[in-house]
């Protein structure tokens, strides 16, 4: 009897799938299907960092000289701007709880700005390391490599392995360049999401939570940056 | 009555006073690391200044990602079955660290006690062996 009428009420949200019992069951079966996405997504990138790892073990010193390179600068001003998104995002979602549709709309506007600006200092940061020849392959740069390899470290003159400098930049461009593949699709994700909240689209006015999944993927992203962050920009100096 | 529940559970708002908060905790945070960065830490015990350090950088990390996941992905409000699910990434990423024990490991081997009984044992690939080629060349990670 009272499942009954309960059953009635929530035939008349019109954001309820047939499917479902009622929100909570719609709104959890959503989450943990995204949630499985995401990781699926942590074994991908999981492996890469063990990776990184391995290497970064076996060649601290190598890996230290070869990242001097790297602009901490860029690197801190991206990962502000990424986490600057996030709230945003996280903004957008609120709106969308509030059924705010204007918003909505804004707060996902800056939020692809900022992956819009994240990748213009990636494509600044990485035309200099291909204007140096700093990338893996036979114009690898030794010189450049070398020359800092002698003043990095207090105790002078030190010899660095050219592969294993390739190496690091090997895993730097594999590294950031899947994630800022992540954020190109991210973009997409997002002007998909702001054209649906634009024609009122069902899907997203009567419930928040397919917005909040866009904003799953999107933290994600960010996650993977706070540890692409300090392990390539912030590496500490053998001492 | 487990409808009104159901119904004050879904609208369940964060505050924006929250976000804001966690917001500039994640700033103060990545300032924190960056300063760190730029100061060689001094030993302490077992451990060099360098693993000092980085463990001091990776540990902010994982509060900022802690963070990000509590509070932006909205873990933390989320139900049981949402904290479980969230929780898998993260063991995942501890299990395949578990592989560096191996790494890490190999040049104990072969410890002395697996010889004991020696025809318990299958022939292994040990540098110890002139038959087997030398891994000093071949696998520069394993044996350096």
């Amino acid at each position: 009897m009272s499942a009954n009428t309960d059953s009635l009420h929530h035939s008349h949200d019109p954001g309820l799938k047939h499917q479902y019992e009622d929100m909570a069951q719609q709104s959890e079966t959503y989450l943990v299907g995204m949630w499985t996405f995401l990781v699926s997504e942590v074994m991908f990138f999981g492996a890469l960092f063990f990776i990184y790892t391995l290497y970064r073990w076996n060649y601290q010193q190598d890996f230290y000289i070869a990242h001097e390179h790297l602009d901490v600068r860029m690197g801190a001003f991206n990962t502000t701007v990424l986490l600057f998104s996030s709230f945003t995002m996280v903004m957008a979602v609120q709106a969308a709880q509030l059924k705010k549709r204007m918003n909505v709309m804004g707060y996902l506007a800056v939020t692809v700005l900022c992956a819009l600006t994240f990748l213009v200092v990636k494509f600044f940061e990485y035309s200099s390391k291909f204007a140096d020849h700093l990338y893996p392959g036979v114009n690898f740069n030794t010189d450049a490599v070398k020359a800092f390899g002698e003043h990095a470290l207090e105790n002078g003159h030190v010899a660095v392995n050219m592969n294993h400098a390739q190496l690091f930049y090997g895993l730097y461009f594999g590294m950031t360049g899947l994630h800022a593949v992540h954020i190109i699709v991210g973009i997409g994700i997002l002007i998909s999401l702001i054209r649906l909240w634009f024609n009122k689209a069902d899907s997203v006015i009567h419930d928040y939570v397919p917005t909040e999944l866009v904003g799953l993927y999107w933290h994600f992203v960010d996650l993977v940056w706070i540890f692409l962050f300090p392990l390539f920009y912030l590496m500490p100096k053998p001492h | 009555m487990a409808n009104a529940e159901a119904h004050s559970h879904e609208h369940h708002i964060v505050p924006t006073s929250t976000y804001i908060k966690t917001l500039l905790a994640l700033f103060v945070l990545m300032v924190i690391t960056v300063l760190v960065a730029g100061v060689n830490l001094p030993r302490i015990g077992f451990l060099s200044g360098t693993v000092v350090n980085q463990v001091i950088a990776l540990a902010i990390a994982l509060i900022k990602a802690f963070l990000v996941v509590t509070i932006f992905m909205g873990v933390k409000f989320g139900t049981k079955l949402i904290k479980l699910w969230a929780s898998v990434g993260f063991i995942w990423v501890l299990l395949i660290f578990g592989i560096l024990g191996d790494y890490t490991m190999r040049k104990y081997e072969p410890a002395p006690s697996w010889d004991s009984k020696a025809d318990s044992a299958l022939p292994r690939v040990t540098p110890e062996d002139p038959k087997m080629p030398d891994h000093n060349s071949t696998n520069v990670i394993i044996r350096q």
